[in-house]
This record gives C-alpha cells, sequence and structure tokens, in this order.
C-alpha cells in the first residue's frame, strides 16, 4: 500500500551498481534507501577506526553513509537519488566494506590512538617522518580521487540570483515565509535540501498543497539544494552542479532543528538509527528500518517516530524515555501495549556487524532490562540549527526550559521561523513563518503586490490600493506578533554519556572523537569547547557539527563542571555543509586579453605565455634569430599591449607637467618625449613616451602592466586638482606595431603615405599618416636600438596593417620577433624594464636617470620633494650594466657580492646577445663600484662568475643608430 | 594634428574585424564585407550546443524558415560605432538624450550616460561634435532570446531582474570579471561591452554558458 509521503515510483524501475554489483531500485529511491531495501547495512567505515557504520539520520547530516557516485566522492547514500547507470563505491575500507583491513586500529590500537596521537607518536625518530607521513596520508581521507585529470572532472556553474527575499529551509515555517514574502509582491526564492520541500510534513505527505501554492505564488525553489553560508547577505547555494549565488536583501532562516544522538555504548553500530531518520526511511521510501525496535528518547519527538513506525509494521519492543514520567503519547504507546520506561536511558547497543541487543538502565544505576532487537532508534534532544544565522551575526543563549541554545539576536535583514524562531506546535511554526516572511516585506519597504516586474507600471494610479496592502500586512503583523510565546514540551535533559566502560562511546562519528578522548583532552588541558574542537577535531568533520556539537558541549560541561551555556557553542563557519571543492571553483575560464593580431601570431607558431593580463608572443621559435634580424633587416613586434591614453583640454600640459618629474608643457606638437612616472615617495612606479598631438592634446604610453594603474593614478589626481582635462583610455582601441631595423624606413615607405626620410620624419617625432590605407598614429621611436616606427592603429584594422607590413617586408627579410627577442635588444641598449630592473625602491637617480629630473620646474610636482632631497644625496646602489668573462648568463635575482661573500647587489636582467656575442646584464651595484670596468662577483646558484661594469649601453652607445 | 587615427576606417582596402571573428568562424558563421566591416551575418543552425532546450520559445526574433530558434543567441555587434563624450556636468545636463543610468534610445543609437561627465552613443552615423571615436575599444555581444538573462547571470553578477533593470537599463560592472556595461535593449535582448581586447576571452565565456542552456551564436541578420 502506498505511504502517504512516499516517494517511490513503482512503475519505473531503475538499476544501478554498488561496488560493481548490480542493485535495483524504484524511481524516487535514494542510493541508501534502494540499498537498505536490499539488504544493506553497513554502508560505510568509520574515519579513524574503521568501524562500520549502517544508515543513521536519512537527512545527509551524519557522515555514515558517505560514498563515492561516478568516481566523486563524498556523496550521502541516503540522499543522493539513485539513477540509472551510476556506479556507487564505498569508500575508506580495504579490500571491502565487509571486511576493512584498517579495522585493526579498532580492535587493538584503541588505546593506542587517542587525540593528538599523530603528533604524540610519530615525532620520534625525526627521520623517519617523511615515511609516517606517507603512510598516514595513505590511510587518511574518505575517498579517493580518480586517478586521471579527465576523470575528476564534471560541469559545474555558478548561477548569480538576486532576490528580495531569501528563505533558507523549506519544512513548514520557511514555505509559509516563501509564501507571505511572495503574496506581498516580493521577489522570493527558498532553498530546500530535503528529497522536497515539506521539512517534518514530507512524512506524512501534509505539505504538497502548500508547495504548489508557494509555486503558484511565483517562489523559485531550490530543491535538494544547501545553504553553505552567509558572506555579508550573500548566500551560496550548492544544488547539484550548480553554484547559486543568491543576493538577497532579506534573509528568512527557516532551518529548524536537528535531531540528536544519545551517547552510549556501541552507539555508533549499523542499526542505530536517529528516530526521524527511521521515520524518514519507512515513510518516504517504504522500507522498513527494522523489525523489531528499542527507542531511547528525551522527549515526544521519539515517541512520535515509534508511534509512526509501529503504525508501518515494526514492533516496538521497549521505550526507554528518560523524563521521570512520560508523557501522554508514552502512555498511549503503554496503553497499546508496547512497555515503556520512564526514567530510563539507553546504556549500551551490542551485536556483531548490526545491532542484536539493546540495554537500558536508570542513570543512576540499578537494574538494567536488555531486549533483542535489530534496530535502536535515538532521540537525544534537538539542536537548532543557527549556523547559518550565526554566521549572518546572530548570537545565542542557552535556554534552561528547553536545553537548547536559542537565537537571541538577529542582525537586521535577518529573521528566524519555525523552531528557530522557538515555535513547537504546527500552528505556531506556520503563524511564525508567515511573521517572519511579513516582517522581511516591511523591511524592504515595498509591501505592495503587483509593482513586482516593473513591466506593467500603473503609474501610481493604484497608489491606493497599495496602501490597502501595506495596511493589511501591518494588521496581520500585529496579530501575529501578539500571541503568547509557546511553552517547550516536556523533555529531559539527555546525559552527557551513559555506559561509559562499557566500550568507545562516540561523540564524534566522523571523526571517531569518543566520550574518552573528549575527556582526556580536557585532563590535558584543552578545557574550552574551542580548543578541544581543535585537539580532538570533533565538529570538524563531515557533519560540520550537526551530529556532534551538542554532544560534545555535554560532555564538556559534564567534565568541567560547568553549565551548558558556561560552555557555549563553537564558532559557525561556513560551509555549513561539506562541499566539493569543484562547485566552488565555478567554470574553469581565465580571464586574457589578446592582441588585435593575436590570430596572427597563433598561425606564424608564436610561442605564447602570460605578460600580465594579456597573452603575448615571445618568440616564433628563435628569439636569438630574431634578435638578430632586427639588427640585419627589420623586425616586427606587436606592442599592442602597451597602455594607451588620450589626454586632452587646455590645461592638458600643465597637468602632465604635475605628474612627470620632466616637462612636457614645452614639447612642440608633433614630438615625443620619454616620461617616468614617480610616485609621490620619489619612486619609479611606470614610464613611456608621450607625444603632443596639438596643443590639447597628448597620447600618452604606459607600461603594458601599468596600464590601468596609470589611468587610475592620473584620474584621482585629476579628481582633486580640477584640472580642465579629460582622459581616455584607449589601451585596447588601439592596435600597435614596432617596425625596426636597418630595413625598416624602405619597407614604411612603401606602405605610408609619409616622406618617411630621417629628415622629414626624425627620431621622436609623431605623425599621422595612412599605413596600408589607413590613419595611424606613427611614433619614431625605438626601445630596441634601431631605426622604429611603432604604429598606432585602430584595433579593427591590426590585422590589416600587419598583414600589409609583412608583405612588404618579405623581400627586404622583414621578420615577427616576439617579446624574448626584445628583452634582449633593449638590454643593449639598457633601457630598463619597470618592475624587472627597478624596485619599489628605485628612483631616476639610483637608476641612472637624473637627467629626467627636472627639480627646476616652476610647478609642484608629483613626488618632487623626494626626488630633490634624493638629488642631495648619494644613493647606495645604482643601476648598472654588467658583461660576463666567460660568457655565463647568471639568473636573473642572482646577487652581486663583495670581497668577504656579502651580498652588496642583484641582478635583474641578464641575456646573451647574437650581435654583440657576449652575456650582458643589468644590476644594482654598490654606488661605488658603478664605474666603467669595475669588476663585479655574482654569486648564482653556487656559481661564482666574475663581471665588468658598464655604464654605457652596449649596442649603439651614442645612439647614432637609432637618430639615422 | 587631429585624432582622426582613432576612428576606424573600414572600406573595401581596409577590411576592419573584430576580436572575435576567429572564433565566429570557428562556430561555422557567414561572413560578408558590410560597410568596411567583416560581419558574421548567419550561423549554420548545427553551430548548436550541446544541450538543447527545444521547448522554449523565442518571440522576438525573426527566424528563418525551417530553423528552430535558440533559447538564447548571441551575436558580435562590435561594428556598431562606438562614441565617447566628455564635458562637464552641467553640459552633459542639457543633453536630451543622457540620464544617469540610462540607455535612452534616440534615432538609431543608444545614448549612455556612464558618470556626471561621461556618455557613450552606440550605434548611428551622425557626428557628434567633441565626441571621439572609441568603436574598437569596446568590443560587444547582442544576446537575445528568453534564456538571455539566465545566460548573463552564469558570468555576471549585476541585478537585471526586470523590476531592477527595466527596458533602457545602463549597468556598468564586472562582466566575466572583466570592466564591462549591461545595456538591456529590449524585454529579452541585452548587449555587453567589454574591452577589445577581451573579445575572445568573453565570447568564450558566453558560449560556455549559453550552449549549457541550448543556446547558440546567431549573425546579425537575426538580431
Amino acid at each position: 500500500m502506498t505511504q502517504p509521503g512516499e516517494r517511490l515510483d513503482r512503475g519505473r524501475v531503475i538499476t544501478f551498481t554498488f561496488d560493481g554489483k548490480p542493485v535495483e531500485a524504484y524511481a524516487g529511491d535514494t542510493i541508501g534507501s534502494a540499498l537498505f531495501a536490499a539488504g544493506r547495512r553497513t554502508f560505510s567505515r568509520s574515519f579513524k577506526y574503521h568501524r562500520p557504520r549502517g544508515l543513521m539520520c536519512v537527512s545527509g547530516s551524519c557522515p555514515n553513509c558517505i560514498c563515492s557516485v561516478n568516481g566523486a566522492s563524498g556523496a550521502r547514500a541516503c540522499t543522493e537519488p539513485a539513477r540509472e547507470g551510476i556506479d556507487v563505491r564505498h569508500v575508506n575500507a580495504l579490500p571491502s566494506l565487509e571486511h576493512d583491513a584498517m579495522r585493526a586500529t579498532d580492535l587493538v590500537g584503541g588505546p593506542f590512538t587517542p587525540p593528538g596521537f599523530y603528533y604524540k607518536t610519530f615525532i620520534r625518530p625525526r627521520r623517519m617522518w617523511p615515511l609516517y607521513e606517507k603512510v598516514l596520508r595513505h590511510a587518511a581521507g574518505l575517498g579517493k580521487l580518480p586517478a586521471t585529470q579527465p576523470e575528476r572532472e564534471w560541469r559545474t556553474e555558478y548561477r548569480r540570483r538576486h532576490a528580495d527575499v531569501l528563505v533558507v529551509g523549506g519544512g513548514l515555517a520557511g514555505l509559509h515565509a516563501a509564501l507571505a514574502a511572495a503574496g506581498a509582491g516580493a521577489d522570493t526564492v527558498l532553498v530546500d535540501e530535503g528529497p522536497a520541500p515539506g521539512g517534518q510534513q514530507l512524512v506524512t505527505g501534509g505539505s504538497r498543497e502548500l508547495v504548489g501554492a508557494v509555486r503558484a505564488a511565483g517562489v523559485e525553489i531550490l530543491e535538494r539544494g544547501s545553504a553553505l553560508g552567509y558572506f555579508d547577505g550573500l548566500v551560496p547555494v550548492w544544488q547539484s552542479d550548480t553554484l547559486h549565488q543568491v543576493r538577497a536583501a532579506q534573509h528568512v532562516f527557516a532551518t529548524g532543528t536537528i535531531e540528536q544522538p544519545l551517547v552510549f555504548a556501541g552507539n555508533d553500530l549499523p542499526g542505530v538509527m536517529l528516530a526521524s531518520g527511521a521515520r524518514r526511511l519507512a515513510a518516504l521510501y517504504a522500507v522498513s528500518p527494522g523489525r523489531r525496535a528499542v527507542l531511547a528518547t528525551t522527549s515526544d519527538r521519539g515517541l512520535q517516530a515509534a508511534v509512526a513506525l509501529r503504525d508501518a509494521g515494526t514492533e516496538i519492543v521497549a521505550v526507554a524515555d528518560l523524563r521521570p514520567e512520560t508523557s501522554a503519547l508514552g502512555r498511549s504507546l503503554r496503553a497499546a501495549g508496547v512497555p515503556v520506561f520512564a526514567g530510563r536511558t539507553i546504556v549500551e547497543a551490542s551485536g556483531g556487524s548490526v545491532v542484536g541487543r539493546a540495554t537500558i538502565a536508570a542513570l543512576g544505576g540499578g537494574a538494567e532490562l536488555s531486549f533483542h532487537c535489530d534496530l535502536v532508534l535515538v532521540s537525544g534532544g534537538a539542536l537548532p540549527a543557527t549556523s547559518l544565522a550565526l554566521q549572518a551575526g546572530a548570537q545565542t543563549v542557552y535556554d534552561r526550559a528547553s536545553g537548547q541554545f536559542e537565537l537571541s539576536e538577529l542582525p537586521a535583514g535577518v529573521h528566524a521561523a519555525g523552531e528557530l524562531a522557538r515555535a513547537r506546535c504546527d500552528e505556531a511554526i506556520a503563524a511564525s513563518g508567515e511573521l517572519a516572511g511579513l516582517r522581511a516585506v516591511a523591511a524592504l519597504g515595498r509591501d505592495d503586490r503587483g509593482r513586482d516586474d516593473g513591466r506593467h507600471d500603473d503609474g501610481g494610479r493604484n497608489d491606493g490600493r497599495h496602501e490597502a496592502a501595506r495596511d493589511v500586512v501591518r494588521a496581520r503583523i500585529d496579530e501575529l506578533e501578539a500571541r503568547s510565546p509557546e511553552a517547550p514540551g516536556e523533555l529531559a535533559l539527555a546525559p552527557a554519556v551513559s555506559g561509559a566502560g562499557r566500550g568507545k562511546c562516540f561523540a564524534c562519528l566522523c571523526e571517531d572523537v569518543t566520550a574518552k578522548d573528549v575527556s582526556q583532552s580536557i585532563d590535558e588541558g584543552y578545557d574550552s569547547i574551542e580548543l578541544s574542537k581543535r585537539y580532538t577535531t570533533v565538529t570538524m568533520g563531515p557533519c560540520q557539527g550537526r551530529m556532534c556539537q551538542l554532544p560534545a558541549v555535554r560532555l564538556m560541561a559534564a567534565e568541567t563542571g560547568l553549565s551548558l551555556g558556561s560552555v557555549g557553542t563553537t564558532t559557525a563557519r561556513p560551509p555549513w555543509v561539506s562541499v566539493p571543492m569543484g562547485i566552488l571553483g565555478g567554470r574553469p575560464t581565465q580571464p586574457a586579453r589578446r592582441s588585435a593580431i593575436h590570430d596572427r601570431h597563433r598561425e606564424l607558431g608564436a610561442v605564447v605565455r602570460w605578460a600580465g593580463d594579456w597573452r603575448r608572443p615571445y618568440h616564433y621559435g628563435d628569439p636569438q634569430a630574431e634578435a638578430l634580424a632586427v639588427h640585419e633587416a627589420a623586425g616586427l613586434i606587436d606592442v599592442s599591449t602597451l597602455g594607451k591614453l588620450i589626454v586632452r583640454g587646455p590645461d592638458a600640459g600643465d597637468f602632465l607637467d604635475r605628474m612627470y618629474p620632466n616637462r612636457f608643457s614645452n614639447l612642440r606638437p608633433g614630438r615625443i618625449r620619454y616620461g617616468v612616472i614617480s610616485s609621490d615617495a620619489g619612486r619609479i612606479v611606470d614610464d613611456g613616451t608621450i607625444c603632443r598631438l596639438d596643443d590639447e592634446t597628448f597620447y600618452v604610453t604606459t607600461t603594458s602592466g601599468g596600464a590601468g594603474a596609470v589611468e587610475e593614478w592620473f584620474s584621482w589626481w585629476l579628481a582633486g586638482w580640477g584640472h580642465r582635462v579629460r582622459l581616455t583610455d584607449v589601451t585596447q582601441g588601439m592596435a600597435a606595431v614596432n617596425l625596426a631595423g636597418p630595413r625598416a624606413r624602405v619597407i614604411m615607405s612603401e606602405v605610408c603615405d609619409l616622406d618617411c626620410s630621417a629628415p622629414a620624419f626624425a627620431y621622436l617625432d609623431g605623425r599621422q599618416g595612412r599605413v596600408a590605407g589607413v590613419p595611424c598614429l606613427i611614433l619614431r621611436i625605438g626601445f630596441v636600438g634601431e631605426v622604429g616606427y611603432e604604429i598606432h592603429v585602430p584595433a579593427a584594422h591590426g590585422v590589416h596593417v600587419w598583414d600589409a607590413l609583412m608583405a612588404a617586408g618579405e623581400r627586404h627579410g622583414l621578420r615577427p620577433f616576439g617579446l624574448e627577442p626584445q628583452r634582449i635588444l633593449r638590454l643593449q641598449k639598457l633601457h630598463i624594464l619597470v618592475g624587472q630592473d627597478t624596485d619599489s625602491e628605485s628612483t631616476p637617480f639610483a637608476a641612472a636617470m637624473p637627467w629626467i629630473v627636472k627639480l627646476d620646474k616652476e610647478q609642484d610636482f608629483i613626488g618632487k620633494w623626494a626626488l630633490r632631497h634624493y638629488a642631495q644625496r648619494t644613493p647606495a646602489t645604482s643601476l648598472v650594466g654588467f658583461t660576463t668573462a666567460d660568457g655565463d648568463v647568471p639568473t636573473e635575482g642572482a646577487v652581486i657580492v663583495d670581497e668577504t661573500g656579502t651580498p652588496a647587489g642583484q641582478v635583474t636582467s641578464s641575456r646573451h646577445s647574437p650581435v654583440l656575442r657576449r652575456t650582458i646584464g643589468m644590476a644594482w651595484v654598490p654606488t661605488a663600484l658603478a664605474q666603467d670596468g669595475v669588476a663585479i662577483t655574482i654569486s648564482d646558484e653556487g656559481r661564482r662568475l666574475q663581471a665588468e661594469i658598464q655604464t654605457r649601453p652596449f649596442f649603439d652607445p651614442d645612439g647614432e643608430v637609432l637618430r639615422s | 594634428m587631429s585624432l582622426d587615427f582613432l576612428a576606424v576606417h573600414a572600406g573595401p582596402d581596409a577590411i576592419a574585424r573584430s576580436p572575435m571573428e576567429g572564433l565566429a568562424r570557428a562556430a561555422g558563421a557567414r561572413f560578408e564585407v558590410r560597410d568596411g566591416w567583416n560581419v558574421a551575418v548567419a550561423f549554420p543552425s548545427t553551430a548548436v550546443a550541446s544541450v538543447a532546450v527545444a521547448s522554449v520559445a523565442v518571440a522576438s526574433v525573426p527566424q528563418a524558415p525551417g530553423t528552430p530558434a535558440p533559447p538564447v543567441g548571441w551575436a558580435d555587434t562590435s561594428h556598431e560605432r562606438t562614441l565617447e563624450l566628455q564635458a562637464p556636468a552641467d553640459e552633459l545636463d542639457a543633453v536630451e538624450h543622457l540620464r544617469l543610468g540610462e540607455a535612452v534610445r534616440a534615432g538609431d543609437a543608444w545614448w549612455c550616460r556612464l558618470t556626471r561627465t561621461r556618455a557613450l552613443i552606440l550605434g548611428g552615423v551622425m557626428p557628434v561634435a567633441g565626441a571621439l571615436d572609441v568603436t574598437s575599444t569596446y568590443a560587444s555581444l547582442t544576446l537575445l532570446g528568453p534564456m538571455a538573462r539566465e545566460t548573463i547571470a552564469r558570468f555576471c553578477a549585476l541585478d537585471l531582474r526586470p523590476r531592477m533593470a527595466p527596458v533602457g537599463a545602463l549597468r556598468p560592472g564586472s562582466v566575466a570579471r572583466q570592466p564591462g556595461i549591461v545595456i538591456r535593449e529590449a524585454e529579452d535582448r541585452y548587449r555587453l561591452l567589454f574591452g577589445w581586447a577581451t573579445g575572445e576571452y568573453v565570447w568564450s565565456v558566453v558560449a560556455d554558458a549559453a550552449e549549457h542552456l541550448g543556446g547558440r551564436p546567431v549573425g546579425i541578420d537575426q538580431l
């Protein structure tokens, strides 16, 4: 007979495999329910002791059924839907779940594996640690990654979702909250991690109409979704392969409570289940959790489950109700023939691989009663699921009446509903949800139906109706708030541990932490819950404290004599549920900038590397030959990555005079000048060229990596100074290529409509002309020491101009060159690379550019005060060139050492120059040594290299080639 | 010296190209030179994605007979002219079509005021005094179809819900982790502006997200 809450489609049979063997299931089954129905009782092996573990919570909270699905570890069998053809495998057991060799750690290792045993046991002898580490790493972990990277990858998605109200928890309270919020016009999202929305109502099927109403109200329901945490209003929700990043204006937490286990001997045996878990297994999946059950409970919650299971066919052979007197429900059970023992609790579950017997007793001792059974139901109170609310800034206090840590203060924008708001009965829970939903809407300041989508703005004609709706909401809030607070039901506080001395009593199933472990940690001085957590790792496992927080607090209180409230709870941290790292990673996309000519570089076989945010051709196969070609014929390099700014306005010249240490207001239109940008501390932060286009317009180039920072730097100062200057960043809008070499002029003459002769187009001239028919800005500058033309063209024409130049240059020996040959060429000229040859301490004076600082400028400029200071002092170190004696190329970063071997400087750049046929480089050396011909010693990874300083460029020191 | 060199002078002898041309070609685009630009005018309907969402209809996209409508299509619209206008706030205040945070359709152009002193004018051919041609500073993709907003949500955190971003909304922000601008041009149509150099990257991100939702690239004739 189909049960009201059943989720199975008995008409659809599916098959999957578990450890390679086929398992049949109905559609709607979970892996766990199908395996249980097929007779499996052991689902996993525990983390440390490799004890067999079976289904316990049937809600994805505990670690007992962790398995791998299609190679992905960390799935909970009890909540993971069974799907056709999936490959499910056990974790943490070798060779099989039934026979696990590592079980020896439990049988013989218990006394030898106290908390911190890693640190205590494996510290000596020290030399053995690498071996220990290898063994421990092999033994640790739950599951193994597939062997190859492709097998480890699956598609995961990020999805951003804005909402007015986010409701976390799809139980009665959450559903009512969502319904109220959506009904009042709020764009509402509801997250529920259960198999379907409904919460505790699911088992009776009583929530279907309500869920339908919520859907009809337009609420987006993220089913089987887990809210991972709260990050300043952002709540990531993991749903299948998608991470929803939900950013809502208001949050309603209706996360309910989590039934807690009891700590007693053998409390981890397969067959020991939370009462609610057993009830879910029977009600949702039509699987009988056992034939004969013993229940140990502290409240009516367990009794309700027992009644339901009895109705479903399980014989309840005994009930241990810890309360001095059982409740009306207990009495009715007793009247129906079920032995109900008040004032008792379970002290031991025993058996072989599964439970076979349960023993109950009074807490103070006395006669014990023992029952044959195959199922032990436990209900040790409830833990309000406050974690998300705490992460949002809420506080908790311990409430003696309810025996729970209850929310006491909520931050703005956060509302609690249902059991989290201390509601207990269904009616109160529903009202609490509605109240929280309405409060959330009221806090939005927009509780007006009909204005939600903006597509049907009524121009204010319905303001009266909206006002009336607001009044209705406010009146309902008043009505709900006026209700009397609900008294907690009768309950008994669960003992910290019972049956100690009879066997292992687990406080934390994830990490195999026993009550004895917690006690021992306190004896060793870890006497607060936070310290004990770190030492024993209790609450740090996959359940994230859902199953062990309260037991650990109870143990701590019992051992220290403190009250539960004084012990407190551990800090709530995300993620609230364990989540695959891949989900957090999102799509594997890497932002990259590419020049407009990038496709051509690919076609030419360029080796492409990262250069800041850019993908740049590093070379085209032979950097030395490419460098040589620039000297012998011509080379073409893509320099589109240079930063490019248009600075225009009546005050543009004055503005640049203030930004740079040298002058630009006196630069003639059509001329170019090099500039170094210094910080207000006088340190070099960027460099580039500035071409004056007309009286009010400058074309400023920066380094590739510095473009963004320079634009921000300029904008920042502009905002303060109020110059009449407009700034436009055209870095990405302009492609740029540099044509350089002895044949460059000839090639340019063939494609350019300008007179490219030296007198007409001189070094440091900037001209606007057409190259291959396209208007361009052409700068006669060169970074590589040869006659050069830097051609700037709209990026859309980049390929066209590149192609035209390559075609024209073919018969002149033109070849493309990349970043690496460019670095060789610029080093020959001792041109600095900011960031490579300079650091945050480098000044123009120390970097051998004192000529660039115009301290006699009438304007203040950035860094002037500091540069004046530096001008009066000899720098400790100076940047110079060097050549090595034997041709070895020192590593960049190698150390310059003095005669005593003490570090005195550093190599910043070094290359072999094919045209000079020797090794050249740049280095910071003590200023006293910064003279031509001085010998220095370079210490480079154990080598000692002899080098000689050179302060003038290695190639064309007087710039005759460049200017020709 | 003028700033003429900034403008794209597309013509038969100097074809202008989008940074996404290579990826469009790889997706099977048919190109035509229009107004000097090599533009992807159409894609084969087989340029579809791995996951089909066939049940979603696209009312706003004119379809060739027999071609199923994608739930989201994306078209390279980088060839449309982009001008930048910078002026003191009071001067921009006086321009009829410029309203902060809005894209206003005037004639065949979108007038977009990004800040109090800076605006972009997208499309159109009429000269605008004092404006710089920054066409090839911004690459552009237009997404359309009922799943367009959902697609954008996969790589952009801007709040584009209809109430928050009505038609004409102008939203600068992070697009695929790059500086960008989103304009809601019509009910199910959004234009993304982003740096020219990031064109290939952004296309790949959009394609990755859209294909997963059953989308495919479309040519400008389908806009």
